[in-house]
């Protein structure tokens, strides 16, 4: 059973298919549940307090504005527990914990200076593309470590 | 400086989504219902959100599974049900994550196209993994050619 | 007090840790913070038909809601825009959204550009501003003074007074601020000599500037109001432009505004208030170490050459040490004092004024538009003829007056 990262890290396709086919998907809500389930000081809606974007110092320099860094405190541990990524390629409307650009390329170019096996797809656009998508995925996923389950 | 104390403590909640010709989320929630055992369960747009222990609400999700399986997804939610700080009573709008959903929903037939076809294949005849491609570049011969038919 | 509803368009901020922040500002103000509710099919449509190309899904997020405002599919009395600072991307859809809101709407906006460590405090006047514009423009829109009213500025350097009747400035008051309700006193006192009237017959009272509550509370005034907005409506009051578009420019002992005015009314403004280098507190600097009074800073200036002084730093510090080199070095004190104005006019320009639409006429007002050399520094970096009207110094207690008189009874 190996540890996905998956991109857009929101996404309910790839959650459900990395978990479907016996993985363990690393998904944005783990991290937000851990700020949400954790004591400390008021700040809503998700927790993540002026302290955050300072922890993200340690994957983007100061002069990289606060909402990456403030993004990357909450993606840089699971970039790093990642035994595997799937990345799709065009998630052009995933918002919020994907909603900034410079955050996704710096996620993207982190996970592939990573030495682990990482798949490259687009969203299926018709129903053949779909089962391509779906094969693509269970392929990649039974061949890492604990797979073919 | 407000103290925060969180609700919830060492529960998960998921989300199961039901997009599927042969049952409704409202169907999906009667079902989940019958076998919740005191486990918190909520209905949403797209289906349920099931909150308590792990093991408890995984249980639970394999077993509404096997009622349509490939036309169900889960995936994990940082925030328990009914949150104020993602309600969109509250907020005025949608929290940004509904739009994701929203999308991924509206595409969620191909991949449930691709879950019940693909065991049907021979393992060699599965497709191989489409990896993004660019646009091709047009030749510089052709571009030469429309070129000059432009100009005559 | 009705609440105000404030559109929040926005990138990063609750990712910063500063979401809270922008809501205790607005809460404070009796104001809520909303996010319009646009469906993903809007989304796509608005952002294509804006044709700002940006990558951010958040970006275009707020693209897409910006349209919607415009448009009218969703009801707002205000819009706040934030993105983090140093964000390129996001500050080009930052100033082209308030652009565009500004000039397709009569909403107002004001933008802000945050980092972890933005508090509510820092927010708080623009949000005053942004909820007074929404909830008193019938206010906002008197042109003609009547009556006999009393306008008190209570500002951090100075204390000013005005006495009106009938559209005219019968009597004026001008003290430095040492104690806030003292100074406020004195200057009323000698602004009502000036009148010639009575305190008891003076029939509505506005105070403005730093020590407007304090001031306000004391003398039982019928409108107690932040500055940008008193000072926009005085700026084209006194310089005969209440119609249409102007910019109004007030350097000031503390702070510095820029603000976009569209029939006396604020559209987009900027404050600046972090770096004394960019304020009159460094022209008054300038003047003690040329020995000269700060009314002579401003001839002197006109007749100087700031070209020839090098100024190596916008700070109060190393600036002023700059000049003091510059005059060691031999550098005539025309030429000093007019580096110490282009420095300011420079920096007021590159960190304010980029974030307003410069439009004609510009109204430089409040005490430092007095300083001549500051108003040409200025006139000269944005190639325009810049307007000082009469009484200028004497911006918010004018606008104070004016606005007071809508509170007299049976007016």
């Amino acid at each position: 059973m190996a540890k996905v990262f998956i991109y857009p890290t929101t996404s309910l396709i790839l959650s459900d298919l990395v978990a479907r086919f016996g993985h363990t998907p690393l998904s944005a809500a783990l991290q937000i549940r851990e700020h949400i389930q954790t004591p400390g000081l008021e700040s809503p809606p998700l927790q993540i307090t002026p302290e955050d974007p300072k922890k993200g110092l340690k994957w983007a320099a100061v002069e990289v504005p606060s909402g990456v860094r403030g993004r990357m405190s909450l993606y840089g541990p699971m970039i790093e527990q990642a035994e595997a990524a799937i990345i799709i390629h065009d998630a052009d409307f995933s918002f919020g914990c994907m909603g900034c650009a410079r955050t996704n390329e710096l996620i993207q170019f982190l996970l592939r200076k990573g030495d682990i096996p990482v798949l490259d797809l687009r969203y299926p656009r018709t129903e053949e593309e779909g089962i391509e998508f779906v094969a693509a995925i269970k392929k990649f996923l039974d061949e890492l470590a604990g797979g073919g389950v | 400086m407000t103290e925060y104390l969180p609700k919830y403590v060492n529960t998960v909640t998921k989300y199961v989504f039901v997009e599927s010709p042969e049952m409704t989320p409202g169907d999906l929630a009667i079902r989940a219902y019958e076998i919740s055992q005191g486990v918190m369960i909520k209905e949403t747009c797209f289906g349920l959100q099931i909150t308590g222990k792990e093991d408890e609400v995984n249980a639970i999700i394999a077993h509404l599974r096997e009622f349509d399986p490939a036309h169900i997804f889960v995936k994990d939610r940082g925030f328990p049900p009914g949150d104020s700080r993602r309600c969109r009573a509250n907020l005025g709008g949608a929290r940004p994550g509904y739009f994701g959903h929203e999308f991924e929903i509206s595409i969620s037939r191909f991949i449930s196209k691709g879950l019940v076809e693909l065991p049907k294949r021979e393992a060699i005849a599965k497709p191989k993994p489409p990896a993004p491609e660019g646009s091709a570049k047009l030749d510089a011969k052709r571009l030469r050619q429309i070129i000059e038919a432009m100009e005559t | 007090m009705n609440l105000v509803r404030i559109a929040q368009l926005s990138c990063g901020p609750e990712y910063s840790g500063v979401q809270k922040e922008i809501n205790e500002a607005a809460r404070s103000v009796d104001a809520e913070i909303f996010f319009p509710d646009i469906r993903l099919a809007d989304i796509r449509q608005g952002f294509d038909l804006f044709g700002l190309d940006v990558r951010s899904p958040d970006l275009k997020l707020a693209i897409a809601r910006a349209r919607a405002l415009v448009e009218g599919k969703i009801e707002a009395d205000a819009v706040f825009i934030a993105t983090c600072f140093r964000c390129a991307e996001a500050a080009i859809v930052r100033n082209e959204l308030r652009r565009y809101i500004h000039e397709n709407s009569r909403l107002p906006v004001v933008s802000y550009s945050f980092t972890e460590r933005t508090t509510a405090g820092t927010l708080l006047t623009r949000m005053e501003a942004l909820t007074t514009i929404a909830r008193r423009r019938a206010l906002l829109a008197r042109e003609v003074q009547e009556g006999l009213t009393l306008g008190v500025d209570s500002g951090s350097s100075t204390t000013k007074a005005v006495i009106m009747r009938d559209n005219q400035i019968i009597g004026t008051g001008w003290l430095p601020t040492t104690a806030v309700l003292k100074s406020a006193e004195d200057a009323v006192d000698i602004a009502v000599k000036e009148a010639g009237v009575k305190r008891e017959e003076i029939q509505a009272i506005g105070t403005t500037g730093y020590g407007r509550f304090l001031v306000g509370e004391k003398m039982h005034a019928d409108l107690i109001q932040e500055e940008l907005t008193i000072n926009s409506k005085g700026a084209v009051y006194l310089a005969d432009r209440q119609h249409g578009p102007s910019t109004v420019i007030d350097i000031g002992g503390m702070d510095n505004k820029a603000i976009s005015v569209q029939d006396g009314i604020p559209g987009t403004f900027t404050m600046g208030g972090i770096c004394a280098g960019a304020s009159g507190r460094f022209l008054e600097m300038t003047a003690k170490r040329l020995g000269v009074d700060i009314t002579e800073l401003g001839p002197l200036a006109l007749r100087g050459t700031g070209r020839e002084v090098p100024m190596n730093s916008y700070c109060i510090v190393f600036g002023t040490q700059s000049l003091v080199n510059a005059l060691a070095a031999g550098s005539s004190p025309e030429d000093v004092a007019a580096a110490a104005c282009h420095s300011v006019a420079e920096q007021v320009f590159e960190q304010q004024l980029q974030e307003v639409d410069i439009k004609e006429p510009v109204i430089m007002v409040g005490g430092t538009s007095l300083i001549q050399g500051l108003v040409k520094a200025m006139g000269d970096l944005l190639q325009v003829e810049v307007v000082v009207p009469h009484h200028s110094q004497y911006i918010g207690a004018v606008g104070s007056a004016l606005l007071a008189s809508g509170f007299i009874k049976g007016s």
